[in-house]
């Protein structure tokens, strides 16, 4: 599904990224660990085609990322630390916007049921400047359920959650897995770590050890 | 797909209404400042009348197309536009004729204060002033967005914009004084046909290579 | 890396260039004929044309590496359009210094919106955005795509530039001696030998600038 080769990315000529390879095969689904500033976010940004990279490749479903034009990425769905919609729009606005970003139909019953489930039902037609944290990490995980994608790399799924939402949450992950999607996330908490992968890969000084 | 993200950047605006109502302060803001500092006759008004009112175009728009893309800084909303599987050029295109589509409104909106304080009479050929100054909107447009993709993501982009934007405009405001000018004293279209000919060449050229670049710039 | 002035290739050019610098002004001081009304202003002109030709060519460049940059991610690249664009501006600069110098005597006042100066002008405050962005713009590596495509939207737009001054003040006319075709041989000659002269020059600036680039680069590698 997804093979990295030799990507190496500076900042201000400090190399954080150097020659980083791994392979993920269909279905699996690994966990990056490491301490802060090891590189991981720069990874994930960098596989999505946020990031540029100084040298390597990114092999996904047998195209070279870095060299085709974004739609053969579609199938590969980001999820960073910031909620990545917009503030003045509501959480079924964003959605909807999202959605047909990439060319999926959606029943506003099927995005208000996923929202229930989220318990963002009651905020749906707000603005999302005013949500919290907890519900903006909830509605992004609702993002990720409406969209259509083979590959999803999560930067820190459970962050700012409460009991509640951490639950939702490892549910939803559960299930994909169950659907033999293939899930790259980041996390800290060795726990979950262990719970919800087949394997971990822990970045440090730039490296994966 | 450009009509799903242009759809986005006019209701965002809708919804949360600071471009329009800022660009339109700070437009009649300018021209009071014009009319104050201006200690001309009526009839010397007249002659600087055109530069007076690209002047204030030029200061709303560099306001205008920065807090457009200040949306997208906001909750890391560009994020998800560039990940997604869209041709990135459409993004420059969308903000472009969403900044042409504010820019217009705003200029509605401040038109007829600038002549009532300014004390000058509206041209004749009301047809033609319209349609000449929404080409050189396209025109201005075309060059703001451009520079702001390049200093979006810089340490100073509020103070960088400006300073790149200012001197790249510049043969659009010659032109587009040229042609208020003779439009507003009823000139044959001869005369001024070559500025409109410069403007049409500043879109053509503004719009490619925005459309083209904006793949590399909107990458952090 | 080697020491730049360790190469004897690098050591012979600069010493022909620094004798045929000494030759060049020899000529223009001696050897030019001295242009009635305008006496020793007018051997302003064999410089002034050099240098905003070495400066719109070093824009060219800058142009060009920017686009290469882009496509090919190479540095040698950002090295190169660096070098020309601080060298592109020095020129520029000595453009907007000696324009005025030569033009008080002609037109009677330093500053006249005269098409080519305008331009120059113009130009020259492009490039220091595209300073402020090398210096503002982030982190290194996106300040020079950032650099890069301010390089080529500038220079693309020189000749828009250079048209609508030209046509907005059809009364200025460009300063007669620029129309090269015109003049005598005795002023033609030795105005072609400076433009050969300053563009060696050039080529030795814009070498040994890439050579300091690529050693501070070097040394900050790494860390």
């Amino acid at each position: 599904m997804l093979s990295v080769q030799n990507i190496s990315k500076a900042f201000n000529r400090k190399k954080i990224l150097k020659n980083i390879s791994f392979s993920q095969k269909e279905g699996e689904s690994i966990v990056f660990m490491g301490r802060n500033g090891a590189g991981k976010s720069t990874l994930f940004r960098i596989i999505a085609r946020l990031m540029t990279y100084d040298n390597g490749s990114i092999i996904f479903q047998g195209k070279n990322l870095l060299k085709v034009k974004p739609i053969h990425s579609s199938k590969l769905f980001y999820l960073g630390h910031s909620p990545g919609m917009y503030h003045p729009f509501s959480a079924i606005e964003n959605l909807n916007f999202l959605l047909s970003l990439r060319k999926i139909y959606k029943d506003q019953s099927e995005i208000l049921d996923v929202l229930d489930q989220f318990g963002l039902m009651e905020s749906a037609n707000e603005p999302i400047g005013v949500y919290s944290e907890g519900m903006l990490q909830r509605l992004k995980i609702v993002c990720a359920q409406l969209m259509d994608w083979d590959m999803i790399l999560i930067d820190e799924p459970f962050s700012n959650l409460d009991k509640d939402g951490l639950d939702l949450v490892q549910k939803h992950i559960s299930f994909w897995r169950s659907q033999n999607k293939t899930i790259s996330m980041i996390l800290h908490n060795k726990n979950h770590a262990e719970n919800f992968c087949d394997r971990i890969l822990t970045l440090e000084s730039g490296i994966i050890k | 797909m450009f009509l799903v993200l242009l759809k986005k950047e006019l209701f965002i605006e809708l919804r949360s209404k600071e471009l329009i109502l800022s660009m339109v302060v700070f437009g009649i803001a300018i021209v009071l400042a014009f009319s104050f500092s201006s200690n001309l006759s009526r009839a010397v008004v007249i002659n600087y009348a055109s530069g007076m009112f690209w002047i204030t175009i030029l200061f709303v728009s560099a306001l205008g197309v920065h807090r457009s893309f200040a949306y997208e800084k906001e909750y890391d909303a560009f994020s998800m536009l560039v990940t997604a599987p869209i041709d990135r050029g459409l993004i420059f295109l969308a903000k472009w004729v969403s900044g042409f589509i504010y820019l217009t409104l705003m200029e509605i909106l401040i038109i007829f204060p600038f002549f009532k304080f300014l004390m000058i009479d509206y041209p004749s050929n009301i047809l033609i002033a319209i349609s000449t100054t929404l080409f050189i909107n396209l025109g201005i447009m075309a060059v703001a967005n451009l520079v702001s993709g390049i200093a979006m993501r810089s340490n100073l982009s509020e103070i960088l914009l400006p300073i790149l934007f200012f001197p790249l405009v510049s043969p659009i405001i010659i032109a587009a004084t040229k042609i208020s000018t003779s439009v507003m004293l009823n000139d044959s279209y001869v005369l001024w046909e070559i500025w409109v000919l410069i403007v049409g060449s500043i879109i053509i050229i503004s719009g490619l290579a925005g459309y083209v670049l904006f793949d590399y710039l909107v990458e952090e | 890396m080697t020491n730049y002035f360790q190469k004897k290739n690098n050591q012979w050019s600069i010493l022909v260039i620094i004798i045929l610098s000494i030759i060049n002004i020899l000529n223009i001081v001696y050897n030019t004929p001295m242009v009635p009304d305008q006496h020793w202003a007018q051997k302003i002109f064999y410089v002034h044309v050099p240098s905003a030709w070495i400066g719109f060519l070093s824009y060219f460049i800058v142009m060009i590496s920017g686009f290469m940059y882009l496509t090919s991610r190479d540095n040698k690249w950002d090295n190169i359009g660096l070098a020309a664009s601080e060298i592109g501006t020095f020129f520029m600069a000595l453009v907007l210094i000696t324009g005025p110098i030569w033009a008080t005597p002609i037109w009677g006042q330093p500053w006249v919106w005269e098409p080519r100066l305008v331009t120059t002008l113009i130009l020259f405050l492009i490039y220091i955005g595209y300073f402020m962005i090398r210096a503002y713009g982030g982190y290194i590596e996106r300040m020079k795509r950032n650099a890069a495509a301010l390089g080529i939207v500038a220079f693309i737009n020189v000749p828009i530039i250079f048209l609508s001054v030209q046509f907005w003040s059809p009364e200025i006319q460009s300063h007669p001696q620029v129309e090269m075709a015109e003049q005598p041989s005795e002023i033609l000659s030795p105005f072609i030998f400076s433009l050969i002269v300053f563009t060696m020059l050039y080529t030795v600036m814009i070498r040994y600038r890439v050579y300091v680039i690529n050693l501070n680069n070097g040394m900050n590698e790494d860390v």
